[in-house]
């Protein structure tokens, strides 16, 4: 095993605005777990893209080695690389036999009747060799997520002629909780065991410490480590991971009013329990933490769209009725949901038609009717406020680039002129212009007093905007950071609950400093 | 969207996309004229317009074909006249659609105003306003139900206005003991037929129902808000759309026209037919959705929806006077629905690839220049 089976060398990738991947090459062996870790934007999605051949690189190469041992590239080279994404691509409604099957083709013909006893006996076989034991024939969505993980796993190594080809894992414990990642690891031992080779994309660092034999951290598209199993330490490499030096200066604002707007009392509901917080106006407070910890959650359940099972939320003192979005809205609450195209716009309105369609009250005459030429003044001259490119509002939001889209919805709420606003994600999915543009005009509505909300999991915008940044863990406030407690080691630290790091300041490791195990 | 206002917008990203300085103030000013001509060629163009366009072809091709029957005044007043029930049914359903739900009881609700109507004037002994009033709430209830269904139940609406759809039919069967309720009184005939300035009153009446449901669809925030149900209605209830309201309302004002269409039939042929409703469906959803083909580029819409029926209509009225067998109409309906929103498809693919195009490459090319300049 001294030939690797995947040799990935020098990929560059550049989006618009932003260069994704800088150089990126590893090497991965037969029998061999290589983490692959960094922070949302690092680099690791488009990685996984171009090794599947969803994206292009601009340059570099990625080769696999074939049956007979020569390297393959190009779309052979993927034959030999096998997938398993997020989303698990199983059909929920089926059982895991049938989900099985539908990956492969074992010669039979399609219209022959299933041979049901060998089928349950061959898929529970294969379960409990990868350390599963589960009723094979109830609808995947019974099963457990580790569980539907495993199938998944099966199915892509169904399809092996040989048992060293190479498995790519994107994020597969997202959404998994303690335990079930363990069941899942065991799995993943079993296939690295018969002489596979691992790649594990991760966020999780404590997890890949567990897993991996080597780790690759990246970082603003480059590879910024790259330890063996024994070099490698907790602190150093959430240091390397978060490690930045903050070029980007804080947006400077004026200091936040004393009083309170918005107060938040044991909220519960979704992945959300017993959260407790409070904004004051003019104040701009983030929420982070891991997919899970709530942080996901706490917007809509404020705003009202995800009813709360129990929990008070207060206005200035008043308590709110919680659970409907609409009286929130009449209250002063505003919400730019995380997922633009399914909950901010209705991308196949025009820029005009979302813009104004939260408060369309004040543009109304008196037969009832929409004053057209109010309504597209006004729309005009938020247009230019936030920079919209076209400025076209009659444009259909569809059509408009993703910075655009949010800059339509962030618009549509800063018109109500919101007492507080919810910013659940605001820059996701946007290129680096928009963001400063939606930086701004967070900023500025706090200065007119409202009291927003930042739930982000990007740990830069957090220390660039934030007054104060709340971490939240298994659905509780789990720390609060203040002023220069704000920085992202911190934060990536706290998130993962290892508060006693990121207190130091040298955010680089030193070069050829060694890494003692702990 | 011309070439002149990208090119002039995306010049401007890289200096005015963080600041909101006055900028932009020149690039709308110059772009804003050769947009505006752009505007009005979009507009006319085939794309936009092709009923239109259809219309006159039509019209030449049997005016040259069969002139001496097609080219006559009764003929298109009868078209006309003929054709504004199925425009009511039509530009009803036009509510709900463009809310996001499907009313599949449009059919049987013009055959339950029609009975019941019938029945009320004759078994019931009301005189002709009272039953035609109770024939109406009857419309608006059957909405009412199927709205209860598809929100509170969260039946999909196509499997709930399938289901009421059955149920009525059954009603009108038994209300009617499937016959035909003859008799109806000379006064309520009178509604289906008499004439103000030459036109008959149903046609009247479906011109005050479109305008009404035209103005509140393109004039209201009402109208914004249906539209923004039915375009993502998770987004327009977390902008503060009641969404559930909105959908029954549109339910409960399309088996409203639907009824009404339903009691001017039974006026007009002075008889209540317990077969006539679902006859009413297909041409209905064929007309609603050719028509969300114009105008307004895949939008449901009023003018579309009537454009629509009248150019079938003239199609259809073209080919049965120059011979063609009984079996044409259904024929030349199909084909037209699924060439028309066939092509509307393709276009708006299209268009909307050509656009993401030009925008990105000008914007990577922006992009580049800027990373240039940085280095």
């Amino acid at each position: 095993m001294n030939q690797p089976l995947l040799k990935v060398s020098s990929i560059t990738k550049t989006f618009p605005g932003l260069r994704a991947l800088d150089g990126v090459g590893l090497e991965v062996h037969g029998g061999e777990v290589v983490a692959v870790v960094g922070q949302n934007g690092s680099g690791k999605s488009t990685f996984v893209k171009i090794l599947a051949g969803v994206e292009t690189a601009d340059s570099g190469t990625v080769e696999a080695r074939g049956p007979d041992g020569t390297y393959l590239s190009g779309a052979a080279a993927r034959d030999e690389l096998h997938f398993i994404h997020q989303d698990l691509g199983l059909i929920p409604t089926l059982n895991t036999i049938e989900n099985l099957s539908l990956g492969s083709n074992d010669g039979r013909s399609a219209l022959l009747p299933f041979r049901t006893r060998d089928e349950v006996t061959v898929a529970t076989r294969l379960m409990s060799e990868f350390g599963a034991h589960f009723d094979v024939t109830v609808p995947i969505v019974d099963l457990s997520p580790a569980e539907r993980t495993i199938v998944t796993i099966a199915r892509a190594l169904s399809g092996w002629t040989r048992p060293d080809n190479v498995l790519v894992l994107d994020e597969p414990t997202a959404s998994l909780h303690g335990d079930e990642v363990g069941r899942l690891f065991h799995a993943i031992r079993r296939v690295r065991d018969r002489g596979a080779g691992i790649i594990f994309i991760s966020h999780r660092l404590d997890e890949v410490m567990d897993l991996a034999d080597r780790v690759i951290a990246l970082r603003d598209g480059q590879v910024v480590a790259d330890y063996r199993s024994g070099e490698f330490d907790h602190d150093a490499l959430i240091r390397v991971i978060a490690g930045r030096k903050l070029t980007e200066s804080r947006i400077e604002r004026q200091q936040p009013a004393a009083d309170v707007v918005l107060t938040v009392e044991d909220l519960s509901g979704a992945s959300v329990r017993m959260a407790n917080l409070a904004v004051r106006a003019s104040e701009v407070v983030g929420v982070t933490g891991i997919l899970g910890s709530g942080r996901e959650h706490l917007g809509e359940l404020i705003f009202g769209s995800v009813p709360p099972d129990k929990g008070i939320i207060r206005l200035a003192g008043k308590m709110q009725k919680t659970g409907s979005p609409g009286r929130s809205i009449s209250a002063g609450i505003a919400l730019v949901p995380g997922d633009r195209k399914a909950k901010g716009a209705v991308m196949t309105m025009t820029v005009k038609e979302n813009l104004t369609l939260a408060h369309l009250h004040p543009l109304r005459g008196r037969a009832g009717q929409l004053i057209g030429s109010a309504e597209r003044q006004e729309v005009k001259s938020w247009i230019k406020q936030t920079a919209l490119r076209p400025p076209d509002p009659d444009r259909q939001v569809s059509l408009l680039s993703g910075g655009n889209q949010q800059k339509v919805v962030l618009a549509k709420w800063l018109r109500i002129k919101p007492r507080v606003l919810l910013l659940d994600e605001p820059t996701q999915g946007v290129d680096v212009s928009a963001k400063a543009a939606i930086y701004e005009l967070v900023a500025r509505a706090a200065d007119e007093g409202s009291a927003v909300l930042m739930l982000s999991s990007d740990t830069k915008e957090l220390t660039m905007c934030c007054d104060r940044v709340i971490v939240m863990r298994d659905g509780v406030v789990a720390a609060e950071l203040v002023g220069d407690e704000i920085n992202e080691a911190r934060l990536v630290a706290e998130s993962l609950g290892l508060p006693h790091l990121g207190d130091e300041s040298p955010l680089i490791p030193q070069e050829n400093s060694t890494y003692v195990s702990r | 969207m011309s070439h002149a206002e990208i090119d002039q917008s995306q010049t401007n990203v890289g200096a005015a996309e963080a600041s909101t300085d006055p900028v932009l103030v020149p690039a709308d000013g110059t772009s804003s004229l050769p947009a505006s001509r752009n505007r009005v060629l979009d507009a006319l163009s085939f794309r936009r317009i092709s009923a239109i366009y259809i219309l006159v072809a039509l019209i030449i091709l049997f005016g040259l074909w069969v002139p001496d029957t097609f080219l006559r005044v009764d003929i298109f007043r009868t078209m006309l006249d003929a054709q504004a029930l199925t425009a009511i049914v039509a530009v009803g359903l036009v509510l709900p659609l463009s809310a996001g739900v499907f009313d599949l009881a449009v059919g049987a609700s013009v055959g339950a105003g029609s009975i019941l109507v019938a029945w009320l004037l004759t078994s019931g002994g009301l005189p002709v306003w009272p039953s035609i009033l109770i024939a109406v709430a009857c419309g608006l209830a059957i909405g009412v139900v199927s709205g209860f269904f598809v929100v509170k139940v969260r039946i999909d609406s196509f499997i709930a206005t399938l289901g009421m759809s059955s149920i009525l039919l059954a009603a009108i069967q038994w209300i009617s003991n499937s016959q035909q309720i003859l008799n109806l009184p000379a006064d309520f005939q009178k509604l289906g037929t008499n004439e103000l300035l030459g036109i008959t009153y149903p046609t009247w009446m479906m011109l005050f129902l479109a305008f009404v449901i035209w103005y509140v669809l393109e004039r209201t925030p009402t109208g914004r808000k249906i539209y923004a149900t039915g375009g993502n209605i998770e987004a327009a209830r977390l902008t503060g759309v009641r969404t559930g309201t909105v959908i029954v309302c549109c339910l409960a004002a399309g088996s409203f026209m639907a009824a009404t269409a339903g009691i001017l039939t039974s006026a007009r042929i002075g008889t209540g037919d317990p077969t006539t409703g679902p006859s009413f469906l297909l041409p209905a959803y064929a007309a609603a959705f050719l028509g969300s083909t114009q105008f307004k580029g895949g939008r449901y819409n009023v003018f579309g929806t009537i454009l629509a029926v009248y150019v079938l209509a003239v199609g259809v009225k073209g080919l049965q006077l120059a011979g063609a067998p009984i079996w044409i109409p259904d024929l030349f309906n199909g084909i037209a629905l699924l060439l028309a929103v066939g092509l509307a498809k393709t276009q708006a693919g299209n268009t909307r690839a050509r656009a993401i195009r030009r925008v990105m490459s000008k914007q990577s090319a922006d992009d580049g220049h800027a990373a240039r300049t940085a280095h």
